[in-house]
């Protein structure tokens, strides 16, 4: 790595507008990093955090176009007239979604893919390979397959790739987004080995900050496309001054369910290719219960979801449903579950509506106005609230949540918090996906752990029995401090 | 079980084999099956179902992902036994079903069977990887042969979000019809545009991947495990001129 005086990053006026929207992503950010500094950047979805982090990799607007005002000055080189790929041996980019970024089926090929590129001997490809592998803690995994990891080894490849470029300065967009909790575990490992071993400059974009505390980061908080705050953090106390450790809300009451099973899965096997995700299950949630399932990625958490709804049927055992039974269900990307040309079309695939009828339930999502709107050309949490409220609008008894709080700030999350509160207290039964234990401990009557065992019990008792089992990543003890999202 | 399909890594029978071999494999099938010999095309089709058996194709998985191609096969024979009028009648079954209709349609379907089976397995049991990089070394630009490579990868992609997007449009009360000339337009709108947009949300993040990591920086790359030709390779050369021959005399000969 080489050693400057030069700031690793200089932000200079940095503003950029996407072709399709009122106000910047990125609105006139003037900041400094240091080489071997780690800088964490967090704030609501749709703050700019992305945008900020792919344009300092030079993809915009080179392959994401906008308008960009100012620059961004890598070492004295200006990122807004360099072409990526010159730029990426300085600066590398992990993204958030570890199967959007692999290229190529094996590990070791995967991670040679960039050092091959610049043209290097083999022996020298060959030991950024090694090295790499090394520091991410994935040398035994270099003979795999690459579409038969897991989350966390997906995205601990995916930086070991970006390692074996050498660098000076890596960014990380939420790399830990989509991963179960033990993936996440082993990024926040491998990013403290980053730091102390390796002394490069680190950018991360992250929602979870207790486990970042460790890297004594300087924060940047984000709004509306402005940093808002900074400072450097070190102990959880740095994160509840900035207001950012706010402990979910306790579901209130603590009722019985108020009804029989209103599905259940009885002795249910499912499995893909020759792996069994779901063997012998029995499981029933019950109406007036809110039910969060955990586990490893891959695990069968939204196959289950899958046969509770019928979208699949058991390959052994039985699925039993309540006559007439009204099922609501959201999948892990909104776009997946948008159909229409119009906000007020898609509000009326379930059935037309009054115009009061329409403007009650847009004011309730905050999407008031946007009738007309092209669904897709919302953001990511509008196009949440949206698949949220088509999702609601026929009451149903049983509400299947696949991962809703992906990219979701504290604001949306609140919101779907609130409607999931309100399905249980009129006897609908939730069973709801996610790898945010803490938040599931807070909302959940009861939870489902589906890994090599299924534990299956009140949140309290599941939790201890993880810890016995050594799996402390899947607790809220482990992510104490995180303080959920900003 | 779900059978999702694609390459499988293994270590027998055409898993020895390396991906210069399998090509040259499936090419001799490919002219077995556009040959007009229905007898030679049984035999291939034997061939292709030992070489499962013998490969790591998870042979259950890979029958299964054939029920489809059977199926379509058998509507193609009954479809020409039906028509074909020409040729000496064996029997009536409210039409003539005559020597040539039964024919026909056996040559029809096995080729279907031949070209899709032997591709199947060819998929199964190639690394693409190591596929384009054997392109690539024997001349085929290297973005051309990540073409390949990132074309095998998104298969099973879209073929996951068609899935998902036909479950969601199941829970909301959605039916498409392709019986009508308005219910493909909205079977299109409604499965196609929810799969593009992942479809174009994934290139993104791909191209930002490999432009990130150097791709198209240099005129050429480096290997460094470079693919060599193998013994078994030349077997499967040898298996591969013995299957395009046959194909070329079986159209001579008449008894074939």
């Amino acid at each position: 790595m080489s050693s400057t005086s030069r700031p690793a990053i200089d932000f200079e006026r940095l503003t950029v507008r996407f072709p399709d929207r009122d106000r910047p992503a990125v609105f006139e950010v003037t900041e400094r990093i240091e080489p071997g500094e780690v800088v964490a950047i967090t704030g609501p979805s749709g703050c700019g955090k992305t945008t900020l982090c792919r344009a300092v990799a030079g993809f915009i607007p080179s392959l994401v176009p906008a308008d960009v005002s100012g620059d961004v000055n890598l070492g004295g080189t200006s990122v807004l007239a360099s072409d990526p790929a010159h730029l990426a041996v300085r600066v590398g980019l992990v993204q958030q979604d570890p199967d959007a970024q692999i290229c190529t089926l094996n590990v070791r090929q995967e991670v040679a893919f960039g050092p091959e590129n610049l043209c290097l001997s083999p022996d020298e490809v060959n030991r950024r390979v090694d090295d790499a592998l090394r520091t991410t803690g994935i040398e035994h995994l270099a003979d795999r397959v690459t579409t038969t990891l897991s989350g966390g080894e997906k995205q601990r490849l995916a930086i070991a790739s970006i390692l074996a470029m050498e660098p000076e300065i890596i960014l990380l967009d939420e790399p830990t987004a989509n991963l179960d909790p033990p993936g996440a575990k082993g990024i926040f490992d491998t990013l403290r080995v980053l730091r102390r071993d390796e002394g490069r400059t680190l950018v991360i974009a992250e929602h979870r900050l207790g486990p970042l505390l460790p890297l004594e980061p300087r924060l940047w908080v984000m709004d509306e496309g402005r940093i808002v705050a900074r400072r450097a953090t070190r102990r959880r106390e740095d994160l509840v001054e900035l207001g950012l450790r706010a402990a979910w809300p306790r579901r209130p009451g603590g009722d019985a369910p108020s009804s029989d099973a209103l599905v259940a899965l009885r002795d249910a096997s499912f499995g893909y290719d020759e792996r069994r995700v779901i063997d012998r299950l029995t499981f029933a949630p019950a109406g007036g219960e809110i039910v969060g399932v955990i586990g490893p990625n891959g695990g069968g958490k939204t196959t289950l979801l899958q046969l509770l709804a019928g979208l699949e049927s058991p390959q052994e055992g039985t699925a039993e449903r309540a006559d007439g039974l009204r099922i609501g269900m959201i999948f892990q990307h909104p776009h997946q579950q948008i159909f229409e040309r119009t906000v007020r079309r898609e509000l009326e695939i379930e059935g037309a509506l009054t115009d009061e009828g329409r403007a009650a339930l847009l004011e309730e999502a905050r999407l008031d106005g946007f009738d007309e709107v092209p669904p897709l050309s919302l953001s990511l949490g509008e196009q949440r609230r949206l698949t949220v409220t088509t999702a609601f609008r026929t009451e149903p008894d049983l509400l299947l949540l696949d991962e809703p709080f992906i990219g979701q700030d504290r604001h949306n999350a609140a919101w779907m918090i609130g409607r999931i509160l309100t399905a249980r207290d009129r006897g609908g039964a939730v069973v709801l996906v996610s790898h945010d234990v803490s938040l599931l401990a807070s909302l959940c009557d009861r939870l489902l752990f589906l890994g090599d065992d299924v534990i299956d019990g009140r949140p309290a008792e599941v939790f201890a029995r993880l810890r016995e089992a050594g799996a402390e990543a899947f607790t809220p003890g482990y992510w104490e401090g995180e303080g959920g999202r900003p | 079980m779900i059978r999702r399909g694609g390459y499988r890594s293994g270590v027998r029978g055409l898993h020895r084999i390396g991906p210069v071999g399998n090509l040259l494999i499936l090419a001799g099938f490919l002219a077995v099956g556009l040959s007009a010999s229905v007898a030679l095309k049984l035999v291939a089709l034997g061939i292709i179902l030992v070489l499962v058996l013998v490969s790591d194709s998870a042979p259950r998985e890979f029958l299964g992902h054939l029920r489809f191609v059977a199926i379509f096969a058998g509507v193609l024979f009954i479809a020409q036994v039906l028509s074909v009028r020409e040729g000496e009648t064996l029997f009536h079954l409210g039409v003539s079903i005559t020597e040539k209709g039964l024919l026909s349609g056996a040559s029809m379907a096995l080729r279907f069977l031949v070209i899709l089976t032997s591709s199947f397995l060819f998929v199964s049991v190639t690394d693409p990887d190591r596929l384009a990089r054997v392109l690539i070394r024997i001349g085929i630009p290297y973005r051309y042969g990540y073409v390949l490579i990132l074309a095998l990868r998104f298969v099973p992609f879209f073929r996951d979000e068609l899935r998902t997007v036909r479950a969601a449009q199941r829970i909301r009360g959605i039916r498409t019809s392709v019986r009508s000339l308005s219910g493909i337009r909205r079977a299109v709108r409604f499965t196609f545009v929810p799969v593009l947009v992942s479809g174009l949300m994934r290139v993104d993040s791909i191209a930002m991947s490999m432009k990130g990591r150097c791709f198209g920086l240099y005129p050429t790359r480096t290997s460094a495990s470079p693919e060599r030709l193998r013994l078994t390779d030349g077997i499967a050369a040898i298996g591969a001129g013995v299957l395009v021959t046959a194909s070329v005399f079986a159209g001579r000969c008449a008894w074939l």
